[in-house]
């Protein structure tokens, strides 16, 4: 049997097991979970490679699933980072009620999230799209908070995609007859110009739904922060990248022909940096650490939209580096809050403090994240930073990298609010009693920083797989002209040797930290946080004078005028206006006999005057 | 035998650094004595409170990440100065110079301050957490217009490498700051808050915020962060001689050039009181962003 179907079988085959196992006591759900989503994806790294296809037909439609060189790429996050959130909800989502449901929908979202990946027709496609969008909008309303407001959010915006989406397929059948990407991508340029527009227009709405793209970002914060945080970090990690999937192919297949600094392109790469700017400035204000990293999402995606919308072949490195990247550090961060969230209760900055000597190896984890998620070197973050810049400035671009850069400099300010509020500050009285997060939540945050490590030395690992993608796009072979195992190097040839850097950066700290810590470190003893000099005076026990409370206030009174308004202002404003024009509708039916049969006389009348103009009778 | 010179010319490199960073702190505290009508101290001052604070024992602690917070900033500082040409020709002090380029130093400028924000935040001291919260907002205030300016000059010449700046000037005969004089504007006005002089001096503020971020620290930690401040201020320095002033052909050179560049945030500073936070954010994205706007400007069109 072909290992494709024989994975996909396997998935669902184990989400309904799972899901009738969960009544039963013991472990026995719990050991169901993880084989149905560990077996298939064993099976996926050992029994599948690239190329590897399976062809059927159903209901008069042809079914192409394919293993490609870009969706094995971005199988790589689904898989990956899906294992490890799964070994992470195990523990994390224990005691918990209705976890048949819980597993059930992680285990489809991520069948469904591989589905989309292998289809190479629309028809499947879009049956793996809503699987997708079912099963995660189970896990925004699993835990029953705030359903109206955020789950139906989530929900109409997704059906707004993907009724965007259906449309365009069927566009697309009408034009070329048949539902087969490849195709789709080949005619497109015979298309009539229009159509050239509108299509990817339309397909763009539906990823960019999922990607959270402004101005169709609105129900991200919430639903991320909704959701149980072990789906949430296979939600902003993986899922959200299946809209960047869909980008690709959209804007690195079909409008490849679209030249380099075309207004398609700009229009497209001017989003994402909006997008980028205004996720930061409202994850600064945020005080819950959910709210904080579903905005620091939005912003992240916003960088990876800018460098597919550029669509150079430098930019497309580092946006889907980005992406890799981005999934290995809000993967650990959003299980970090989790965590944190098990422990104390809360996951509000304003509330807990002081955790670094009760959660070290959570701090590790979240340090790490932070490192990789702010762009500093040695960590990932800054090689898909790095990239993202000197394509930018090398096609030219200039306003668009310095709304990057003010966005990523802006990232600092979060970063550092989410280590200091729930990490540093004053340790309390109240918190004394929290433990480390059970070896079972912290392995899985511990690797996937572990990666974001190793990856900030030697790109070339993820660049490779890339790469590899970005031709079967199309694009010219990379390696050698923009990257080599731990090598980068820009348009103009100017480079940056990683290695030597991770070696300098190592010594140094080492160095200055046997200097600081030699003859010093036995005769010193530990003080508590509430023994410090403030101007000469020890606060007493009593005494909370963490500051966390308008963390950044100064900061945010300077961009003041940027974040006046919220783009759901006119959302809402829409919606009213179609409820005012519903309620007129409405108003049409009087219930009065007579005004009815005025209204067939007026349409007679109306029918009569302009019956040659309408019909030529 | 080759790693072994690099070695050495590595540290010749941070002690030189770190002598002319201290004596240059010390001849800032004179004139700032002489102008505010005091004798002052020598300008050798600092190498006896350094040397004062080294020869202290450390007596507390704070937990881990306050201690490794002093050598947070020392990597910033130190693995800055190893990827910033010293002199034209390298010579002793090439270190690591072709190996990064301008954007992977504006990333490893700010390693430092997170580490060290980190090592603050530990102490628990609400001074330290507020100092770092200005600092950033700060940054974030002033990396605008020296971004602006950095990046109008790459695309005017083509490189994002120091090396590539120099050579630039070396070729072309003329400092950059009058070929492109309007990234050279943008450029100084983003170094007054870089140096944290007055009116920028919103971080440390003394008899405000008890000088924010390092209160807690002593001894060691303080000569570390001391020695740090001196080694970075070099390493900024001369960065700004490397992009637009030529560079330097030798030290007596170097030191000319740098010295004349630091009087700018010092006068200027000498002479305006502090701003608040949200005022020293807000001052860069005036006057400042308007010359980055024109260097860019600039730049495309010549």
């Amino acid at each position: 049997m072909n290992t494709i179907i024989l994975i996909f079988i396997i998935f669902l085959a184990g989400a309904i097991l799972t899901f009738l196992a969960s009544n039963i006591k013991g472990l026995l759900k719990e050991v169901l979970f993880l084989a149905s989503v560990i077996v298939p994806v064993v099976m996926f790294f050992t029994g599948v490679k690239a190329g590897d296809s399976f062809n059927f037909h159903l209901a008069g439609f042809a079914f192409q699933w394919e293993i490609t060189p870009l969706g094995y790429l971005f199988a790589l996050i689904v898989t990956g980072l899906g294992v490890m959130a799964a070994i992470y909800a195990v523990s994390a989502m224990q005691k918990t009620k209705n976890l048949g449901l819980f597993y059930f929908n992680f285990i489809l979202s991520i069948m469904s999230m591989l589905g989309i990946l292998f289809s190479r027709d629309l028809v499947s496609f879009f049956i793996f799209w809503e699987i997708m969008t079912w099963s995660s909008y189970l896990m925004v309303v699993y835990q029953g908070k705030d359903v109206q407001k955020v789950g139906i959010k989530y929900f109409i915006f997704s059906a707004i995609g993907a009724y965007a989406m259906l449309m365009a397929i069927v566009m697309v059948y009408s034009l070329t007859g048949s539902m087969m990407i490849d195709k789709m991508i080949q005619s497109y340029a015979g298309f009539a110009f229009n159509m050239q527009i509108i299509i990817p227009i339309l397909f763009l709405i539906g990823f960019g739904v999922k990607s959270a793209m402004m101005p169709l970002h609105v129900w991200a914060p919430g639903a991320y922060s909704h959701s149980p945080m072990a789906f949430t970090s296979l939600f902003s990690g993986a899922l959200s990248k299946m809209g960047i999937y869909g980008m690709v192919i959209v804007m690195a297949g079909m409008i490849a022909y679209f030249p380099e600094g075309h207004w398609f392109r700009i229009v497209i790469a001017w989003l994402g940096g909006i997008t980028a700017v205004g996720g930061t400035l409202w994850a600064i204000a945020q005080d819950d650490a959910k709210k904080l990293l579903a905005y620091s999402s939005v912003a992240q995606l916003g960088y990876i939209i800018v460098g597919v919308g550029i669509g150079t072949p430098l930019a497309m490195l580092a946006a889907l580096f980005m992406a890799v990247m981005h999934a290995l550090f809000k993967g650990t961060l959003f299980m970090a809050v989790g965590a944190i969230e098990k422990q104390t209760g809360t996951s509000n900055f304003t509330e807990v403090t002081g955790l670094i000597r009760k959660m070290p190896l959570t701090f590790l984890a979240s340090l790490m994240g932070i490192i990789a998620l702010a762009g500093i070197p040695p960590l990932g973050g800054f090689v898909g930073k790095w990239m993202l810049y000197e394509s930018l400035i090398g096609s030219d671009h200039y306003l668009l990298v310095i709304v990057i850069f003010f966005s990523s400099t802006a990232a600092f300010l979060y970063c550092y609010k989410f280590l200091f509020g729930f990490f540093l500050g004053q340790e309390e009285k109240e918190w004394e009693h929290v433990k480390e997060a059970p070896v079972l939540m912290v392995i899985p945050m511990i690797i996937l920083a572990g990666g974001t490590f190793l990856l900030g030395t030697f790109p070339g690992l993820v660049i490779k797989p890339i790469s590899a993608g970005l031709e079967q796009l199309g694009y010219a072979a990379t390696q050698g002209k923009y990257w080599e195992m731990s090598m980068l190097f820009n348009e103009w040839g100017d480079q940056v040797v990683l290695e030597p850097i991770l070696y300098a950066i190592i010594a140094v700290f080492a160095f200055f930290l046997v200097f600081l810590l030699i003859k010093n470190h036995k005769n010193t003893r530990y003080v508590s946080t509430k023994d410090i000099s403030t101007s000469g005076e020890v606060p007493k026990e009593h005494e909370n004078l963490t500051f966390i409370q308008n963390f950044f206030q100064p900061f945010l009174r300077a961009v003041e005028p940027l974040m006046k308004r919220q783009i759901d202002f006119y959302y809402n404003g829409f919606g009213k206006g179609i409820e005012a024009l519903f309620d007129f509708t409405r108003r049409i039916y009087t219930g009065n006999g007579q005004t009815y049969a005025l209204y067939a006389i007026i349409f007679v009348v109306i029918f009569l005057l302009l019956k040659t103009t309408l019909f030529g009778i | 035998m080759e790693l072994f010179l690099n070695i050495l010319g590595a540290i010749a490199t941070v002690i030189l650094a770190f002598i002319v960073g201290m004596s240059y702190g010390g001849i800032v505290r004179k004139i700032t004595a002489r102008v505010q009508n005091r004798k002052g101290p020598p300008w050798y001052q600092n190498f006896i409170d350094a040397y004062k604070l080294y020869s202290k024992t450390t007596a507390i602690h704070h937990g881990w990440m306050h201690r490794m917070g002093p050598a947070f900033l020392m990597v910033s500082s130190v693995v800055t100065l190893m990827f910033v040409p010293v002199l034209n020709n390298g010579g002793w002090f090439e270190n690591m110079n072709f190996q990064g380029d301008l954007i992977f130093l504006l990333y490893i400028m700010v390693f430092g301050s997170l580490g060290m924000a980190l090592g603050a935040g530990q102490t628990g001291n609400p001074n330290s957490a507020i100092g770092v919260t200005r600092g950033l907002s700060q940054m974030v205030g002033f990396e605008i217009p020296w971004v602006m300016a950095l990046v109008a000059m790459m695309i005017q010449y083509k490189t994002t490498s120091i090396t590539g700046f120099i050579e630039v000037q070396q070729e072309s005969g003329t400092w950059l700051m009058f070929s492109s004089p309007f990234a050279f504007i943008a450029a100084v006005l983003a170094m007054l808050g870089m140096f944290r002089y007055s009116p920028f001096d919103i971080v440390g503020a003394p008899s405000e915020l008890a000088s924010g971020p390092v209160s807690e620290n002593g001894g060691k930690y303080l000569f570390t962060m001391m020695s740090s401040g001196s080694i970075f201020t070099f390493a900024k320095l001369t960065l700004y001689v490397d992009l637009f002033m030529g560079g330097a052909n030798n030290l007596l050179v170097l030191l000319i050039k740098t010295f004349a560049l630091y009087m700018v945030p010092v006068l200027y500073g000498l002479v305006s009181p502090r701003y608040r936070t949200e005022q020293a954010v807000r001052y860069f994205w005036g006057w400042p962003l308007f010359f980055g706007l024109l260097a860019i400007i600039y730049a495309v069109i010549f």
